[in-house]
C-alpha cells in the first residue's frame, strides 16, 4: 500500500536506486499467513549494508527455509526520512515495501558503536516502541547480533534480546521456537524464556544492575530461574559445512564493496592487543581450498561480478594461500575477474603473492604497522619488525609499485613522544628504503608515503579494556606534533579532528544507563554518526546532560581488574584472567607468541575446533 | 565478430535505475549469462556495449536499445533467451536484431505523459498550454552549460489522450539524439503553466524512437 506513496518520494531525492530493490537474485517471497516473517535492518545507508558479507549469509540461509521470509532494510538517508516522514510513510522493507512493524522478527546487525543511533532513529520511523518494555503482542521482536552484541548494554533497554556470536545455527532455532510460540498463544515473556536456553541468546531484561555510589556495577545477575549468569557465544566448528551463499544479491548503484567477498577462515591467530575482532571471533577456523574454489566458481557464475576479494581478519595468514591463489587465478584470469587480497601482514609478504595480485590488475599496497617504535609494537603485540616493513617495501618498490601507504593509531598505552616522532621517522626509512635501490632496478621514478593515524579506542574483550582513553585533545596534540615534524614533501600526512573517537569509546563501554541517552539523542536529531557530514558532538552532550550522565566516566576511568564491567555477561570464549595475564604483558613489553606458534590457553579451544586441534590433526 | 541490436523495456523500479548503473548491469548480465561477447583490447578490456539513447531518471521505457557485440556463432534466439534469464525483473528483452539504422541517426522520440492531481483541469487549458508561441526553458548541456530555449521548437506532435478530474494523459514527439529534449522539461512547464493546481505525480514512458531517413516522414528506429 506504501508502494506508489514510496516512489513518488523517489523522485525528489538524490540517489533513488537505494529505495528501489528487484536487484538480480534478491528474494520476494509470498505473504502467506502462516509464514514467519524477518526484516533484517542494517542500521546504515543501503551502499553501506549492501557490502557487508554477514547480512548476505542470514538473508539468503533464513530465505531457504520454507516457512520464513526475510527482507533487506536499510537507513534511508536524511532526505529520504524527511519525504517519509512527511508523507506518512513508516519505515519498509526493500522486497515487499511492508511496514518493519508488520513483521514478527526485526533484526538487527550492529557493526560499529556509531550505528546506534540510527537504531533508534530506524525503530521510531518504523513506528515501533522504542523501549522493549512498551511493547505488546502487537509488536515484532527487536534483536541485534554482529560483533557489538557483544557489548551493546547501551541497547539493552531497547532490544528485546541480543544473540551473541556466528549467526547461522541461532537464527534458524530462533525461527523454529518463534513457530511453536506462536502456535501457542503465550506471552512475549515466554518466548523469550523459551530462547534463553539457546545458547548464545542473551535476554537483558532477565537480568537485574546495582550500582554502587561512585556509578561502577555493584551487581549483575538473573532475576529469574534458569537464567543463567553469563551466556557463551556461538560459533560455527566446521567452516565447510555451514551454510555459504553464492546466489549474491547484485546492486544497480555501487555498493563500498562491489565484488565477491571470499571468506577464507575466521578469526586471527595474531593477537594484537587493541584489536577486538582478534579475540572474539576466536577460534581460527579455516576453510577447505577445494570448497572456497567450489564458492569462488558458482559465486562468479550466479553473480557476473567482476571482482573477488579474501575476506578474511589477516589473509596472508591462511596456511594454503598460494594453492588457494593458483586455483582462484586460473579461474578469473580468462574470465577477466580481479582479484584483490586485502589486509596485508608486513612480516610473510613476499614477491610471489604480489606477482599473483599483479597478474590481473596493480592494486595499491597498504600497511599498517600501527605503532611508530618496536617498543609500542611490542606492547601492543602488532609483531612486524623494522626490517619486515622496510624489506617489503623494497619488494615492493622493485615490484613496480611507488606509493606506500602506512596506518598508524594514536593514543595507544604507554604512548610517549618517542613513539609518536617515530612514525614519522619510519616513514622517511621507507622513503629511504626506496633510493637503496639501485636506479635501474627500480621502476618508480619518485616514491610517495601516505600516513594516516586514527585515535585509539580501548574495546571490550581486549587486554585494553580497562584502559582509559586518551583525551581527545591530547591526541590531537600529538598529531600536531607528528605533523610538524614531518617535513619531507615525499610523505603526505592525513589525519582527522574526530570527536566520534570519544563517543565510540563511550558506547563500547557504556552499560544499559546510556540507553536513555541514545533515545534523547535520537530526538535531538542524532543520526549517522559515523558520517561527518551529520555527527554532531553538541547535540550528543546536550543528550548527555539531559539525562544527567557524564560520559566521560565511561572513557576516560581507568577501571580495575577486579571491576564487574557492563559486558560480563558476555562469554567469548577467552578467559578474563587470560586478558588480564596479556594486559600485564602488554606493560612488560612482551610479546605473545601467534596461535599457530604457541597456544596460550586463551580459552578458545573449549569450542572443540580450529587452530586449537591443528597440530593434533597432523 | 557480429553486432546485435537488442530492444528492451525498462519498467517498474527500473526507471530509477541511472545509465551507468544499467551499463554495469548489462555488463553483468551478460557475464553471469555466458553469451559469447567480444572484448575490447587494451589495458582494462570491457565488453563492447552501445545504448542507443539516454533515459532520464525516472522515465521508463518500452523501446530502449543496446548494440552489443558478440562472436559470430551464437544466434539471435540464444541471445534473447540467455539475457532475458540473467536481466533483473524490471527489464526485459523484446527483441534481438540487426544494429540499423545507426543511433546517430535518431531525430525524435515519443512519450506518454500521465499526471495525477487534485483540481480541475480542463482541456480548454490544456490546448491553451500548447497553443502559446513561445515556451521558454532551460536547458543544462556539458558543453554550453545553461541556455533559453523555446520547448514548441522541440515539439513535433502533441495530442490529449485522456482527462478526468484526477489526471490526464498526453502523447507528444519530441526532438530527440543530436539535438534532444527531455520530458521533464516539458512536466515542469506544464506545471508552472497549470499552476496554482497541483500536479501531485507524474508517469512517463518512451514508447517509440523515430529516425527520419527522407528528411519528412518518421520512421521506428527498431
Amino acid at each position: 500500500m506504501y508502494r506508489s506513496k514510496l516512489e513518488q518520494c523517489l523522485k525528489r531525492v538524490q540517489k533513488p536506486a537505494r529505495y528501489i530493490g528487484n536487484e538480480f537474485n534478491s528474494i520476494h517471497k509470498m505473504w502467506t499467513p502462516d509464514i514467519m516473517t524477518v526484516a533484517f535492518c542494517f542500521p546504515d545507508v543501503y551502499e553501506v549494508g549492501m557490502s557487508h558479507l554477514g547480512m548476505k549469509i542470514l538473508y539468503h540461509m533464513l530465505n531457504e527455509r520454507e516457512d520464513t521470509l526475510c527482507e533487506r532494510v536499510f537507513a534511508p538517508w536524511d532526505d529520504m526520512e524527511q519525504e517519509m516522514r512527511k508523507e506518512g510513510i513508516p519505515l519498509l522493507s526493500m522486497e515487499s515495501a511492508k511496514p518493519v512493524r508488520d513483521f514478527d522478527m526485526v533484526a538487527f546487525t550492529l557493526q560499529y558503536e556509531m550505528s546506534y543511533s540510527n537504531v533508534v532513529n530506524m525503530l521510531d520511523l518504523a513506528g515501533i516502541p522504542l523501549r522493549a518494555r512498551e511493547r505488546t503482542l502487537d509488536d515484532p521482536f527487536v534483536y541485534c547480533g554482529g560483533p557489538c552484541a557483544y557489548h551493546a548494554e547501551p541497547l539493552s533497554d531497547l532490544v528485546d534480546f541480543f544473540v551473541l556470536g556466528e549467526g547461522e545455527e541461532m537464527n534458524s532455532e530462533l525461527m523454529d521456537v518463534y513457530k511453536t510460540w506462536k502456535a501457542s498463544g503465550k506471552s512475549r515473556e515466554d518466548y523469550l524464556m523459551e530462547i534463553a536456553k539457546i545458547q548464545g541468546v542473551y535476554v537483558p531484561s532477565f537480568y537485574t544492575v546495582t550500582y554502587h555510589e561512585d556509578n561502577t556495577i555493584a551487581s549483575f545477575a538473573p532475576n529469574r530461574e534458569g537464567i543463567p549468569q553469563k551466556v557463551k557465544k556461538r560459533i560455527v566448528k566446521d567452516m565447510d559445512n555451514t551454510y555459504i551463499p553464492e546466489k549474491l544479491i547484485v546492486p544497480f548503484m555501487e555498493p563500498v564493496h562491489d565484488r565477491i567477498m571470499l571468506e577464507l577462515f575466521r578469526g586471527c591467530i595474531r593477537g594484537c592487543r587493541f584489536c577486538q575482532a582478534g579475540y572474539i571471533y576466536r577460534p581460527v577456523r579455516e576453510r577447505s581450498v577445494e570448497k572456497l574454489l567450489q564458492v569462488a566458481e558458482h559465486s562468479i557464475e550466479a553473480t557476473g561480478y567482476e571482482e573477488m576479494s579474501l575476506a578474511s581478519l589477516s589473509t596472508s595468514d591462511y596456511t594454503k594461500l598460494f594453492p588457494l591463489t593458483d586455483g582462484l587465478l586460473a579461474m578469473t584470469v580468462d574470465k577477466r575477474i580481479n582479484l584483490s587480497l586485502p589486509s596485508l601482514r608486513v612480516d610473510n609478504f613476499s614477491m610471489e603473492l604480489m606477482e599473483k595480485v599483479q597478474k590481473v590488475k596493480k592494486s595499491g599496497l597498504t600497511f599498517a604497522p600501527e605503532a611508530g617504535t618496536q617498543r609500542l609494537r611490542d606492547v601492543i603485540n602488532k609483531n612486524v619488525l623494522e626490517e619486515d616493513l622496510i624489506r617489503t617495501a623494497k619488494i615492493a618498490f622493485s615490484g613496480g609499485y611507488n606509493r606506500i601507504k602506512l596506518y598508524f593509531m594514536l593514543g595507544l598505552p604507554t604512548e610517549t613522544e618517542t613513539d609518536v616522532l617515530g612514525i614519522g621517522e619510519l616513514a622517511q626509512k621507507v622513503i629511504d628504503a626506496f633510493y637503496e635501490i639501485p636506479k635501474e632496478e627500480r621502476k618508480g621514478r619518485s616514491v610517495s608515503v601516505t600516513v594516516s593515524t586514527s585515535f585509539f579506542v580501548p574495546k571490550p574483550f581486549t587486554p585494553f579494556q580497562w584502559e582509559p582513553q586518551n583525551l581527545i585533545s591530547d591526541m590531537e596534540d600529538k598529531a600536531r606534533m607528528l605533523k610538524n615534524s614531518i617535513t619531507n614533501k615525499k610523505i603526505v600526512y592525513n589525519w582527522h579532528n574526530s570527536d566520534v573517537s570519544f563517543l565510540e569509546e563511550v558506547f563500547a563501554k557504556g552499560d544499559r544507563r546510556l540507553g536513555e541517552v541514545l533515545i534523547q539523542a535520537q530526538s535531538l536529531g542524532c543520526k549517522f554518526d559515523g558520517w561527518t557530514d551529520f555527527f554532531d558532538y553538541d547535540k550528543w552532550m546536550e543528550a548527555f546532560d539531559l539525562c544527567g550522565i557524564d560520559p566521560a566516566f565511561y572513557a576516560h576511568r581507568r577501571m580495575s581488574h577486579d571491576e564487574i564491567l557492563p559486558w560480563d555477561y558476555a562469554d567469548i570464549g577467552v578467559s578474563k584472567e587470560f586478558l588480564i595475564a596479556e594486559h600485564e604483558r602488554a606493560y612488560r613489553g612482551e610479546t605473545t607468541p601467534s596461535c599457530r606458534e604457541s597456544c596460550m590457553h586463551c580459552g578458545a579451544a573449549q569450542f572443540g575446533g580450529g587452530v586449537c586441534f591443528e597440530k593434533s590433526k597432523s | 565478430m557480429k553486432s546485435r541490436r537488442v530492444r528492451f523495456s525498462k519498467t517498474g523500479m527500473g526507471k530509477y535505475i541511472s545509465h551507468l548503473d544499467l551499463l554495469r548491469c548489462f555488463t553483468r548480465a551478460i557475464q553471469r549469462s555466458g553469451l559469447p561477447v567480444v572484448y575490447s583490447q587494451g589495458f582494462n578490456p570491457h565488453q563492447k556495449m552501445t545504448f542507443a539513447l539516454p533515459l532520464s531518471i525516472g522515465v521508463t521505457s518500452e523501446c530502449e536499445t543496446v548494440d552489443i557485440q558478440f562472436e559470430d556463432w551464437v544466434s539471435d534466439a540464444e541471445i534473447m533467451e540467455k539475457l532475458s534469464a540473467n536481466l533483473p525483473m524490471d527489464m526485459q528483452v523484446l527483441s534481438v536484431g540487426d544494429p540499423t539504422p545507426k543511433a546517430s541517426e535518431i531525430v525524435a522520440a515519443e512519450y506518454r505523459m500521465e499526471a495525477g492531481y487534485n483540481g480541475n483541469i480542463d482541456k480548454e487549458q490544456m490546448n491553451g498550454f500548447f497553443s502559446q508561441t513561445e515556451i521558454p526553458v532551460t536547458k543544462r548541456t556539458k558543453k554550453k552549460g545553461e541556455t533559453s530555449v523555446n520547448l514548441l521548437d522541440y515539439l513535433r506532435s502533441w495530442e490529449i489522450t485522456g482527462i478526468t478530474d484526477t489526471g490526464f494523459c498526453i502523447r507528444v514527439i519530441v526532438d530527440a539524439g543530436e539535438r534532444n529534449l527531455k520530458p521533464e522539461l516539458l512536466a515542469t512547464a506544464l506545471e508552472a503553466y497549470l499552476a496554482p493546481i497541483e500536479i501531485t505525480e507524474w508517469d512517463i514512458t518512451r514508447k517509440r524512437i523515430f529516425v527520419c531517413p527522407d528528411g519528412e516522414t518518421l520512421s521506428e528506429f527498431c
